[in-house]
């Protein structure tokens, strides 16, 4: 057997390989998808054939679903309203649990493990659990929504998720921070930097991944929450959008093809920032893996 | 060395930082607390908490009229599902911070526990104001349900609670254009006509009769619907206080009409997995001949299909001399606050609501049947077919004695293995006598206890 004929062996066994990959995961890839398209779909139709029009491309497609959605559902400023409160969500989790983190692995002070074993449990209690206790503590600080003024019924929506949100971002982020070498941290403090400097200027851009990871999956829990919004929000000038959804569903009657139309705006968004932060979130998605 | 400094210089900024988060807490706690008197010093519109999402812009044109007519403010707020809605009315309750109006979802006892709380408003003096007029304008049965009765079993003073705004019952809707493919023009009216339907239907490999029994709660109203036509109030409401048990022939019978059913072939294939909105989209598709559902069917199939060519009636009778009747009553049920200063305000307003022009424009909005009487004397077809039958509805709420929980479950779970050709009825039978025996062996236990309890203090 010449070397030639070896190495087409090999290519013809690693695209054999490659194809079987693919078949096993074409469907797999399919069923992720086929709920979406069927979304999609079903937004452009309308209530009597959402149920008896089968095909993906409807024969009449009505975009003029949106629109209805948009103005019915109120989207104008839940739209807003979500936009705020994630990006406030998101900045407030990113902020406090890189700081969390970084303590967590670089400094030891006395129960720093029990604190962070402690921290971490409290990922199993469910934001539903805790209602009435919640609601409770927001209303004695004043930050439950009684119908008048707006900034303090906000603070009282946000800051619980970004107490929600912080257990699981420490946890991302504190192996991320045990990986990095603490060499580069001590040149950082011969060359005269603080700890707030090297945090700065060393830790924080080595750890963009899991920052990203962060800020996607916080992004993604603060964009689809309403049962906070519920707890917190009696106006609904102040409540997110998945206020909005709720338009179309009602106890016993839905409006299906409003609601699939509703739906497709309200993950747009959450679409857009993982198409633009793909790359970095696979590499903290990969890079944790790896550490395990 | 340098880390014993940085590690130093952390310390001292720790504790920099643990003073500003204080100062910071300081001063949420600060502008948190000058909030709150601000709210209470300017009187904002009286507010509404209810769950009805299909209904929230009839709602709010209703208070923009009133605000029209009155100068009063009132706003509806709508938190849903009904499970999250629960929840926030539970917390608002103990904190004091439940609206002037509001709903409470759940069993009777929960509404009791409410009334026993001081959280409702007992609304029997505003009813009788000016020779009972307010009373006079609702369907009896409707304000019957949301009524306590004077030996009820939650210690419940005895009068008039809640304020109707719809009512509700559930029939037999069938597919007028199906049932002429077989051959009829008519409804079938007896037992053994319809399962005759259904065999011709099944013959045809149409689907005969379509209802969400998954949902226990949908079979437990055909099966209370047959109890009640076969054996009388008196011998099912025997039945719970445990004077007839569940293997007396009559009760067998009645389980016996589930079997029949599957036999004929006129129940959908997988009904016992069928979720009602599932069981909607059959009937409103025109794939089922018969849909057992209730008035809000009406408002689903004009959404689904308004070219569906359909009739209610009542289900079909097994003694054509005994009468049939329905399960029914209230739909949606407004309350009020017993510890709002507005009571009045509310009591004003709930009125006015459940006048004849709110209430009929609510009907055309929302295609339910209103809870004032006049307001439903000219109803479309569909809706005056149950309309009509409204004096024939019954409610578990409205029964002398309530049977227990874990029993109904185990009922309609019975049924629900009945039907796939699980059990037989004789066997269902036994097995609800034993669970209603185990039940009142634990009820007998734990007055005891209590007994013991209180002769040892």
């Amino acid at each position: 057997m010449t070397g030639g004929t070896v190495i087409a062996l090999q290519r013809l066994r690693q695209q054999a390989a490659q194809w079987a990959w693919h078949v096993v995961c074409l469907p797999v890839a399919a069923s992720c998808l086929f709920p979406l398209a069927w979304m999609v779909s079903s937004s452009l139709k309308t209530q009597q054939t959402v149920f008896t029009d089968f095909s993906l491309i409807p024969a009449v497609p009505h975009v003029e679903n949106y629109a209805r959605a948009w103005i019915q559902g109120r989207f104008g400023i839940y739209f807003l309203n979500s936009l705020g409160y994630t990006v406030l969500v998101v900045a407030g989790v990113v902020a406090c649990s890189a700081l969390a983190a970084y303590a967590f692995s670089r400094f030891t002070f006395r129960g720093s493990g029990f604190f962070y074993k402690l921290l971490l449990s409290t990922m199993l209690i469910p934001i539903p659990g805790a209602f009435v206790a919640l609601y409770i503590l927001l209303n004695q600080l004043g930050l439950i929504d009684q119908g008048s003024g707006q900034w303090l019924p906000r603070l009282g929506y946000i800051l619980p998720q970004i107490n929600g949100g912080l257990p699981f971002a420490i946890f991302i982020l504190k192996p991320f921070f045990d990986g990095i070498p603490k060499e580069l941290e001590e040149s950082a403090e011969v060359d005269g930097c603080g700890v707030l400097g090297v945090f700065w200027h060393i830790m924080l851009p080595l750890a963009r991944p899991a920052l990203g990871v962060v800020a996607l999956l916080t992004s993604l829990a603060a964009w689809n929450e309403f049962l906070l919004a519920y707890l917190v929000f009696s106006r609904h000038e102040l409540m997110p959008l998945q206020r909005g959804l709720l338009a179309f569903h009602g106890a016993h009657l839905t409006e299906y093809p409003l609601l699939m139309a509703g739906m497709v705006i309200s993950i747009v968004p959450i679409v857009a920032i993982y198409l633009v932060m793909q790359r970095t979130i696979i590499q903290g998605i990969t890079a944790g893996a790896v550490k395990g | 060395m340098t880390r014993i400094k940085s590690v130093r210089h952390l310390t001292q900024r720790g504790t920099c930082l643990t003073l500003l988060a204080l100062a910071g807490s300081a001063v949420l706690l600060g502008i948190a607390g000058c909030g709150k008197p601000k709210a209470a010093q300017q009187p904002g519109p009286l507010r509404v908490w209810h769950w009805m999402t299909d209904r929230e812009a009839a709602f709010d044109e209703l208070a923009r009229r009133y605000q029209q007519e009155t100068g009063t403010r009132v706003r509806f707020e709508l938190y849903a599902p009904s499970d999250i809605y629960v929840q926030k009315v539970r917390a608002a309750a103990q904190t004091g911070g439940l609206p002037e109006i509001y709903g409470v979802l759940g069993e009777l006892r929960d509404l009791a526990s409410f009334i026993n709380a001081g959280h409702v408003l007992p609304l029997e003096e505003a009813m009788s104001r000016n020779g009972n007029a307010w009373r006079s304008v609702f369907f009896p049965k409707a304000l019957a349900v949301n009524t306590f009765t004077r030996e009820n079993a939650y210690g419940v003073a005895p009068g008039v609670y809640g304020v109707p705004v719809d009512v509700m019952n559930v029939q037999l809707f069938y597919n007028k254009r199906l049932l002429a493919t077989l051959g009829l023009d008519q409804p079938p009216d007896t037992w053994e006509a319809f399962l005759d339907v259904g065999r011709r239907a099944a013959a045809q490999r149409l689907i005969g009769f379509v209802s969400g029994w998954a949902e226990l709660w949908l079979i437990d109203c055909f099966a209370t619907d047959y109890a009640i036509h076969e054996m009388g109030m008196k011998q099912v409401e025997a039945t719970y206080r445990g004077k007839v048990p569940y293997t007396d022939p009559d009760w067998v019978r009645v389980l016996g009409r589930f079997a029949e059913l599957r036999d004929s072939g006129v129940l959908a294939e997988g009904i016992v997995a069928m979720g009602n909105k599932r069981a909607e989209q059959l009937f409103a598709n025109g794939q089922a001949v018969f849909a057992f559902n209730g008035t809000w069917g009406v408002n689903v199939y004009q959404s689904m299909n308004p070219a569906l060519e359909y009739g209610v009636v009542m289900p079909p009778r097994t003694d054509p001399n005994r009468p049939m009747v329905t399960w029914g009553g209230a739909g949606s049920s407004f309350f009020v606050n017993a510890k709002s200063p507005r009571r009045e305000e509310a009591i004003a307003f709930l009125t006015w609501l459940t006048a004849e022009p709110q209430q009929r424009y609510l009907t055309e909005a929302t295609q339910n049947i209103p809870a004032n009487r006049s307001a439903a004397a000219d109803l479309p077809a569909p809706l005056a077919a149950f309309a009509d039958d409204m004096d024939d509805t019954v409610h578990p709420r409205l029964f002398s004695v309530q049977e227990e929980s874990t029993v109904i479950e185990a009922f309609d779970k019975g049924i629900q293995s009945i039907l796939i050709g699980e059990r037989t009825p004789e066997e269902v039978a036994a097995r609800v006598q034993e669970t209603k025996r185990l039940e009142a062996s634990r009820r007998a236990t734990r007055a005891a206890r209590q007994e013991g309890g209180h002769a040892i203090d």
